[in-house]
């Protein structure tokens, strides 16, 4: 019988005639997994996973395996353009690079020279491995204003991981958690940050544990032994509930607290004002159900929490970061095998460093947009996007006039879609670079054809926190595309900035590598590197913050005027803080569902992956959907005070009856007019940016808890069809 | 004959259908056509807590009982080959229709474009070229899809649902 192997290369080879094949990584979401890529005739013609990846080890998900559908798309942009006809109209003519980028530099020296280098803000949405050699140009270009998802993900993970203990902590499922802590995550479906779903997988596969946190039921909270089905934005509180019974219960680690917490008296104080019923009353949970978790994951050597961006997206968003890091480290989970990793990267230069944060002056690092208004984002380069809109709108605190948005679609992803609209449209100059004219796009004056992860050479994984460096290695030329990090490094040379970049960005690549004392060509022969794995490593040298201790009472956070202790905030808009709102909008709205085949705006053009869900959906509890005459299925208008959009119901009995559940970031590439439906669906719609309603430390939006109405839309039609009589 | 097997474990599955994109992806399957699909299950009470699962479709050739869609199917265009992987042969279909509504997992589907019925066949091409079915070739975040001697796939996956349930 012939013996069948997993990821039999050579065979594939063999059989289908393919000309090579190539060890790449994949950036379908922001990185991760690696992959073979095999080509025929000079095109992409399968891909699959790599089974010497240390990430997700050959497993490869649906947007990854359809990557070529992407990158060969017919509607995909493949050179230059720059709008002649009005913004929105729709009509582009084709120029060369030089072209393009001799006009974006010319505006970027123009800006500079009349209103400062602060008027130009370049922007990128969820990291896509640009985000260093953005910020290196615009830190060398001047400007402070690099307008990010950082204030509502990652961002926070990261600075107020760097405040309480020097990094950001990881599950290091490689060594077996016990106990996973899934709070606000759905790691199988989403891609999040450092590993996949696989590892948590396999680590349930072993017999791991396993907590969820979720106001939906997760195929992870399914299969839960506790599933805490809170209300919405309730996270902090029901962190300080579990927190308050692993103290009376005396479950804490006694060791690290009496070695390496800083503030422990006055946190416990805190955590006092949070007794189990107080917290069961403002989460909706039992107070045995709390009590259960918090044992559980206390008790159980090592254990994790895969935490993620829901828990970020409220006004809570650096205090239940900093509630879950105190849950890490009381229990003695940080830096243990198995437990929570503050991982190091290889010897190279790292995203600081290669981002060039340290040749920004003191001057204009003063004008960064909100910095003085959110200073916990401020201190980390991050900046709150009303800000920016203001700055175009209303040209306060100073004018805002040119706008260079790398892989970042903010019509569809920033909070109050309406202000983003007409701040875009308002502003003088804007490039974008894209593999598609998306409904931001369509606003620009030139739009750059952008690199996928398979026409790129790049160091995949370079910012994450996991410690491994893998080769992304370029397989086709598609076009006239370039990677981001090529066309910045280009137009660098355009604007005075070469003397800090590289004849060609292959040097760049160098450049990082080089304190490892190897170069592109040789790191390309390699399947990865990862940094040194020690442990315990605060044993011998404390934690990198001020005190050199765990931060539970945050001397950074005090310095910048903040309670230096966590506490819970009710959300702006809720049945709570706005009762007579409630009247009329009686559901809470969640909007964090993800698809599998989706990353945020991408995808929607890709076949293969649209077809796995045609449509947005929003989950209604049947009963609710009873009393509001929905069936399954149906277009669905939901309402907030900021406006409505429609998604189709899914009745789904995992959600509360008072909670319905959203999904974000869907667009209609099929409309060819009306911005492509941007605002049909589009959940920025309802959410609001107003400062009050953002984490007064990191600027969060809290596009997560709102209040809403539905109803079954009179109008039954497809986006398409109604499009087809307008 | 030694059997060959396609066996998913729903219980493991995590619904992030990369099989289907797989498959599409290898069969070059029709837009709107799926050969493999991941749907979800209403949820429901289990052990007094809600509980849901995926469930995974596609043909499930020898295992399928009477393999009925070679029963009803008049021109033999469907047929079990010795190793057990039940193939739909498209140059013989006259699209007769009688195999869809036979079939107890909904697995075979109508292609309107070239007029014919079509199916998983279980990557037979690869088969036998010494490959694995593409959703099958260690695609599966979950692990979840099996592809061998049908006796041992049971029992890893009863040994995987030890662990996992504890006991």
């Amino acid at each position: 019988m012939i013996d069948f192997v997993y990821s039999n290369a050579e065979r594939e080879m063999a059989t289908f005639g393919f000309d090579a094949v190539t060890r790449s990584h994949c950036r379908m979401c922001h990185g991760g997994c690696g992959t073979l890529v095999y080509t025929k005739n000079g095109k992409v013609a399968k891909i699959a996973g790599d089974p010497e990846c240390p990430i997700a080890h050959g497993t490869l998900c649906s947007k990854g395996l359809a990557s070529a559908e992407l990158a060969y798309h017919p509607d995909r942009l493949t050179h230059p353009v720059k709008r002649i006809g009005p913004k929105g109209s729709g009509k582009w003519q084709q120029i060369s690079w030089d072209e393009a980028l001799d006009l974006i530099a010319e505006k970027m020296l123009g800006y500079k020279e009349r209103f400062g280098a602060e008027s130009v803000v370049f922007g990128y949405g969820t990291g896509r491995e640009n985000e260093a050699a953005i910020y290196r140009m615009a830190n060398l270009f001047g400007t402070p204003n690099g307008l990010t998802a950082g204030h509502l993900c990652y961002g926070p993970r990261i600075s107020t991981g760097i405040i309480t203990c020097g990094s950001n902590p990881v599950v290091d499922y490689e060594n077996d958690p016990q106990c996973v802590m899934v709070w606000g995550n759905n790691l199988v479906i989403a891609n999040s940050d450092e590993y996949k779903g696989e590892s948590l997988s396999n680590c349930l596969d072993k017999g791991a544990k396993l907590i969820v946190v979720d106001p939906r039921l997760t195929r992870l909270a399914a299969r839960a032994d506790i599933w805490l089905q809170l209300r919405p934005g309730t996270d902090a509180a029901l962190a300080l509930g579990m927190l308050g019974v692993i103290i009376d219960e005396e479950l804490y680690d006694k060791e690290f607290v009496a070695e390496f917490v800083h503030g422990w008296e006055p946190f416990v104080a805190r955590v006092r004002g949070y007794p189990l019923d107080r917290v069961a009353a403002i989460t909706g949970l039992a107070g045995d159900d709390i009590a259960a978790a918090a044992r559980l994951f206390a008790t159980a050597k090592p254990a994790g929490i895969q935490w993620g961006v829901a828990i970020e997206q409220q006004i809570n968003c650096a205090d239940n970061n900093r509630l879950l890091m105190a849950l890490m480290g009381i229990t003695g989970n940080i830096d243990k095998p198995g437990g929570q990793v503050l991982f190091r990267t290889p010897r190279i230069r790292n995203v600081g460093k290669f981002g060039a944060h340290d040749m920004l002056s003191q001057e204009q690092e003063a004008k960064r947009l909100g910095g003085e208004r959110f200073r916990l984002a401020g201190n980390f380069g991050i900046i709150n996007p009303k800000c920016v809109w203001d700055a175009i709108v209303s040209e306060q605190p100073y004018p805002v006039k040119m706008l260079f948005f790398i892989s970042s679609n903010p019509i569809m992803t920033r909070a109050n879609a309406a202000a983003v609209v007409e701040a875009l449209n308002r502003v003088e100059f804007m490039a974008v670079a894209d593999f598609f004219i998306t409904p931001t796009a369509e606003l620009a004056d030139v739009v750059l054809p952008a690199a996928t992860w398979l026409e790129m050479d790049y160091i995949g994984d370079f910012w994450k926190r996991h410690g491994y460096i893998l080769p992304r290695r370029k397989v086709v030329q598609i076009g006239e595309c370039r990677s981001d990090h090529d066309m910045l490094n280009d137009l660098a040379h355009r604007i005075g900035q070469g003397e800090f970049w590289w004849d060609d960005f292959e040097q760049g690549l160098d450049y990082i590598l080089e304190p490892m004392g190897i170069t592109w060509q040789q790191f390309k022969q390699m399947h990865y590197v990862r940094g040194e794995v020690e442990y315990e490593k605060h044993k011998q040298r404390g934690f990198s913050t001020p005190t050199r201790k765990f931060e539970l009472y945050s001397t950074r956070l005090e310095k910048w005027g903040y309670d230096p202790l966590p506490s819970y905030r009710e959300p702006t808009e809720s049945p709570i803080s706005t009762p007579e709102l409630f009247k009329d909008y009686p559901y809470i709205l969640v909007t964090g569902a993800r698809s599998p085949g989706f990353f945020h705006t991408e995808n929607f053009q890709v076949g293969a992956l649209r077809e796995t869900q045609p449509d947005p959906l929003l989950e209604i509890h049947p009963e609710t959907a009873a009393k509001h005459g929905i069936a399954d299925g149906q277009w669905v208008v939901i309402e907030s005070p900021r406006g409505k959009v429609r998604q189709r119901a899914k009745l789904f009995g995992g959600i509360l009856p008072g909670v319905v559940g959203a999904q974000h970031a869907w667009w209609y590439p099929e409309m060819k007019e009306s911005g492509h439906g941007w605002a049909e669906s589009n959940i920025n719609v309802l959410t609001e940016d107003a400062y009050e309603s953002c984490d007064p430390a990191m600027g969060a939006n809290s596009v997560r808890t709102l209040l809403c109405k539905i109803y079954r839309d009179p109008d039954q039609r497809s986006p398409g069809e109604r499009e087809k009589t307008r | 004959m030694s059997g060959l097997a396609l066996i998913v474990d729903h219980e493991a599955c995590w619904g992030c259908m990369a099989c289907e994109v797989a498959c599409k992806k290898e069969n070059r399957v029709e837009p709107g056509l799926k050969f493999i699909r991941v749907s979800d299950q209403a949820v429901h009470l289990r052990h007094g807590k809600p509980y849901f699962s995926y469930q995974v479709d596609a043909c499930r050739h020898s295992e399928c009982a009477g393999t009925p869609c070679v029963a009803v199917c008049p021109t033999d265009a469907i047929s079990v080959r010795a190793d057990g992987v039940v193939v739909m042969d498209m140059d013989d279909c006259v699209a007769c229709d009688l195999c869809p509504p036979a079939c107890p997992y909904d697995a075979i589907v109508f292609n309107a474009r070239l007029g014919v019925t079509q199916k998983c066949n279980m990557c037979h091409g690869r088969i036998d070229a010494g490959l694995i079915p593409a959703c099958a070739d260690n695609i599966c975040l979950a692990h979840c899809i099996y592809f061998g001697d049908p006796a041992q796939i049971r029992e890893s996956i009863e040994a995987k649902r030890r662990v996992r349930d504890r006991c």
